[in-house]
């Protein structure tokens, strides 16, 4: 170590990644419980739409050691760690592999689940757009994906775990401080000012939007025939 | 030729829980038109709950998951029911007819919440309403989620 510190995660970097903790908990649970549960299980989905796009835009917009191109897991980059020899800061490779599918899958996960229904009397917000048999096929394809995010999670907590007891380095105080401790020959984090971050949250928004259903036209009010007594 | 229709006769009477047996694709229908009947009025209950309350229509969407509840679908899980095509195949899981006692509990949860999702109904308390409307559906999800194939 010699002492310096380097600036690795940016504050909107930690901040998506402790609230997608929040809302991915608190959508298995009410996924699982269901009841009046579902509902909020439908808009803490609609939350995390928005929180991916937000991480999908500052993966270009944010600063250094956010960017997919800082990290992306080239093959040439994957062997160079195999052999022992990668020694940058930011995520490393397999790392990077990981988040990579966890948000991919949990982009899955969340888009399949806006057009499910759980044939019971909750339908996603978008489930008029498609026919009933895709959006059985949607809601199975949900569940069976939810297993995937198990997996994956189990994997990345894993991970922590490995590099804390073997490695004896700490992953998790960097994502909440977001210095790294031993500088080395990293480069602070640089870029990803006020500009990006608007661009970013607009996106966000715009696709929590979308993913709410909000937009699509209401249903012409009911012909004006009188119901019968039957 | 009289003692043998007598000897059918008792022998029908005699083989005592004489519910009615189905050809397999009719057993199937049954049940799942049931199912989407109580679907269809879980949807009421649902949007009296959540938007303007209408008392009427949610004693009539109770009383009909009720009376379903309480007709003895089980009799519709009949040998030979385990896979094949009612109105789409079936999505029965095989635990249904191996795990008889844990369906049973499920099948249970869910009588005692319709029978109350009924009752709550008949007194017209809405937030009483939405709460066991919760509680009810969380039942068809229990039940779903141990013994239907979700695809
Ligand atoms: C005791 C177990 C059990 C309970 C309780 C239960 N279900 Fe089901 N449900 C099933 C099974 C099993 C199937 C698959 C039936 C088949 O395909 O043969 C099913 C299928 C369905 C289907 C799909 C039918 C189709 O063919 O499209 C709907 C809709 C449904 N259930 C709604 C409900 C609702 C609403 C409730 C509660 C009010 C409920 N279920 C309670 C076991 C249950
Ligand atoms: C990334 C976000 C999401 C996660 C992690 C997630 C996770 C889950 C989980 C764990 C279940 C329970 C499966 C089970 O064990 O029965 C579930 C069910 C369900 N989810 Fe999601 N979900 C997400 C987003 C959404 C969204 C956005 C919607 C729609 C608005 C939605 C609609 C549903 C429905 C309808 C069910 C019930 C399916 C069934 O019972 O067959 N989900 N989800």
């Amino acid at each position: 170590m010699n002492g310096k510190r380097l600036r690795l995660w940016d504050l909107p970097t930690r901040l998506f990644h402790w609230l997608l903790v929040l809302a991915i908990v608190a959508a298995i649970v009410s996924g699982q419980l269901g009841g009046n549960l579902i509902v909020w299980h439908g808009r803490i989905g609609i939350f995390i739409v928005g929180l991916i796009v937000f991480r999908l835009a500052w993966g270009v917009l944010g600063s250094t050691y956010a960017r997919f191109a800082q990290f992306f897991p080239t093959p040439a980059r994957v062997k160079a760690q195999l052999r022992g020899e990668w020694r940058q800061p930011g995520h490393n490779p397999l790392g990077a592999l990981s988040v990579l599918a966890l948000l991919g899958l949990i982009g899955f996960q969340a888009v399949s689940g806006l057009f499910a229904n759980d044939d019971i009397a909750f339908n996603g917000p978008l489930y008029d757009l498609v026919d009933g048999a895709l959006s059985n096929r949607l809601s199975g394809l949900h569940y069976l994906a939810s297993n995937g995010l198990y997996l994956l999670i189990a994997l990345h907590l894993g991970a922590i775990v490995f590099y804390r007891r073997v490695k004896q380095i700490n992953l998790v105080r960097p994502m909440l401080t977001g210095w790294h401790e031993d500088k080395g020959e990293g480069e602070d984090a640089r870029g990803g000012g006020p500009l990006a971050l608007i661009v970013a949250l607009m996106l966000a928004v715009a696709a929590a939007y979308g993913a709410s259903g909000a937009w699509l036209p209401e249903p012409p009010p009911p012909p004006a025939v009188e119901i019968p007594a039957w | 030729m009289k003692s043998a229709v007598l000897l059918a006769v008792l022998s029908l009477s005699l083989s005592g829980v004489a519910s009615a047996q189905f050809k397999s694709e009719d057993a199937i229908k049954y049940r799942q038109s049931a199912y989407v009947t109580m679907a269809w009025n879980m949807a009421r209950i649902k949007a009296s709950v959540e938007g303007a309350y209408n008392k009427d229509d949610v004693i009539k969407a109770a009383n009909v998951i009720q009376a379903i509840a309480n007709s003895g679908m089980g009799a519709l899980y009949q040998p030979g029911t385990e896979t094949g095509k009612g109105w789409e195949d079936t999505r029965v899981k095989p635990e249904l007819f191996t795990n008889k006692e844990g369906v049973g509990k499920a099948a249970m949860a869910f009588n005692k919440e319709a029978n109350e999702m009924a009752r709550i109904a008949a007194g017209g308390d809405v937030a009483a309403a939405k709460e066991q409307f919760g509680k009810l559906g969380a039942t068809c999800k229990g039940c779903h989620t141990d013994f239907k194939i979700k695809k």
